[in-house]
């Protein structure tokens, strides 16, 4: 299991997590900017929110645990 | 011993590699013009490929004789994008490298986020996320569908023969972010002016200069407008949002209005024009698109790898000695990252001078990276993706009116793309 932790400082609003990962993250509709959707997510999605911190532009996403 | 090697204060640090096999290319490449010239239209200039076989970044002479640095590979653009603390992107800066003498007019007075460093870039940039946020242009996708087949109604009831460039591929992505933004709609040419000024390879400072004060202009006088008149758009949101508690100036409002409108009508028009000419050249990529829609999303990430329009952007310059790869870049050094390039590294994307939909695509950098990562990117892709799916349900005989000779692609541009595409059906 991975823990997501994100870093709504660092959040430029690119939406590129949203297109990754949407059943991890969201943007808030208010700024725009990174909102968690879910800060665990199961197995089969784990590789979607690596791949959304790896993509993540500024740099505003962490994956702790995992293998 | 190579021209790098001679120049006094450009030292390469530790570079068996570029010693050895590269030096001879790389002497050559230094005494090439900057920038190249492309051998095909499909591809970017050989120079890339045979240069990010040797080492991650090279050397060129700019138009007035000063070094900068191109990096090629797609793993140091990102470190480089990524790096704000020992790269800078302030358009402004003496340093900062350009291709044109005319776009030193043009970064010497950028006034908008594009040109920041932060802690700025991410407070302006902010009072704009939420209008483009992923599920905000979601939102507007049924209304591009209705532009999109609006146009397509009126090229097939005006054609055979049509220009796709002037008929869609122009007039599309105006009409969407008209209604967006909230500019009217005929003022489009005169934003595509003042775009083409900025982002041309032939203009002089002067006319560079004047078209981006007349567009600053232009957004200042619309803004009064809708703060006289609110309408369900952009401006009239921003107005009320930032700079009615005060919080955005006017003036600076006016300097970010004129880059997303220059950005919201050039590039997607661009992408228009060389997506469907890649379809136009690939029946089988095109049959399979037309019999499942559902792959047109991964069509535009990989059409978007394989075009990046964007040639000679984003820049930065080196706040400190910094060694990329083997290579040490001077503190003042400016750097041009080569989007093109690093969407071809072969490290990352297998075949990578070839379009397969079924590659993993997701790190194309076609958008940029870091900070100043395309505002705008989801708006982008959807309305390509609305467009190719109507071309392909709308004009299914759709094909190229004239040879491909006789198609003039954009080697005139900052940004690539085609000037016209004559086709028939």
């Amino acid at each position: 299991m991975i823990k997501v932790v994100i870093d709504r400082s660092r959040c430029v609003g690119a939406g590129q997590c949203v297109h990754v990962a949407p059943e991890v993250f969201d943007q808030d509709d208010k700024d725009g900017l990174v909102v968690l959707v879910d800060a665990t997510p199961p197995d089969d999605i784990a590789q979607f929110a690596s791949k959304a911190a790896f993509l993540c532009p500024a740099q505003a996403i962490r994956i702790e645990g995992g293998t | 011993m190579s021209r790098l090697r001679r120049s006094g204060d450009n030292k390469i640090a530790k570079s068996d590699a570029l010693a050895v096999a590269g030096e001879r290319l790389l002497d050559f490449i230094m005494s090439t013009p900057f920038p190249f010239r492309r051998t095909c239209p499909f591809d970017p200039p050989p120079q890339y490929a045979e240069t990010r076989a040797e080492a991650p970044l090279f050397a060129v002479t700019l138009w007035n004789g000063r070094r900068a640095w191109v990096v090629t590979r797609h793993a140091e653009v990102r470190t480089v994008l990524m790096d704000d603390k020992r790269f800078s992107g302030r358009m402004s800066q003496p340093d900062f490298p350009t291709v044109t003498e005319a776009r030193v007019t043009v970064d010497r007075n950028e006034r908008a986020f594009v040109g920041m460093d932060n802690p700025d870039h991410d407070r302006y940039r902010r009072f704009f996320t939420r209008e483009f946020s992923l599920r905000r242009m979601q939102e507007l996708i049924p209304r591009m569908e209705t532009l999109a087949n609006g146009l397509i109604d009126e090229m097939i009831a005006s054609g055979p023969p049509a220009d796709l460039v002037t008929s869609l591929a122009v007039r599309y992505p105006s009409l969407v972010m008209s209604e967006l933004f909230g500019s009217p709609y005929e003022d489009h040419t005169f934003i595509i002016d003042c775009a083409v000024a900025r982002h041309g390879l032939t203009q002089t400072p002067g006319e560079a200069g004047s078209k981006a004060r007349e567009l600053a202009a232009y957004v200042r006088r619309l803004i009064d407008a809708k703060e006289a008149r609110p309408g369900n758009d952009l401006v009239s949101r921003v107005i009320a949002e930032h700079v009615l508690p005060g919080s955005l100036s006017r003036d600076d409002f006016a300097e970010i209005g004129a880059m997303i409108l220059r950005a919201g009508h050039d590039t997607t028009t661009n992408m228009i024009g060389m997506g469907t000419l890649l379809l136009l050249r690939d029946d089988s990529l095109r049959a399979s698109l037309a019999a499942d829609p559902s792959k047109v999303k991964a069509a535009v990430e990989e059409f978007l790898r394989f075009v990046s329009p964007v040639q000679f952007s984003p820049r930065r310059v080196a706040l400190e000695d910094v060694e990329i790869g083997s290579v040490l870049v001077r503190k003042g050094e400016g750097l041009f990252m080569s989007l093109p390039s690093a969407n071809r590294d072969k490290h990352v994307f297998a075949d990578p001078d070839g379009i397969d939909i079924a590659r993993d695509n997701d790190s194309h950098l076609a958008f940029g990276y870091g900070i100043h990562q395309c505002l705008g990117q989801m708006l982008a892709r959807y309305e390509l993706q609305v467009m190719y799916k109507a071309i392909l349900a709308r004009l299914p005989s759709l094909k190229l009116a004239v040879p491909l000779d006789k198609i003039r692609f954009k080697d005139d541009m900052q940004i690539y793309g085609i000037h016209n595409l004559p086709v028939k059906w």
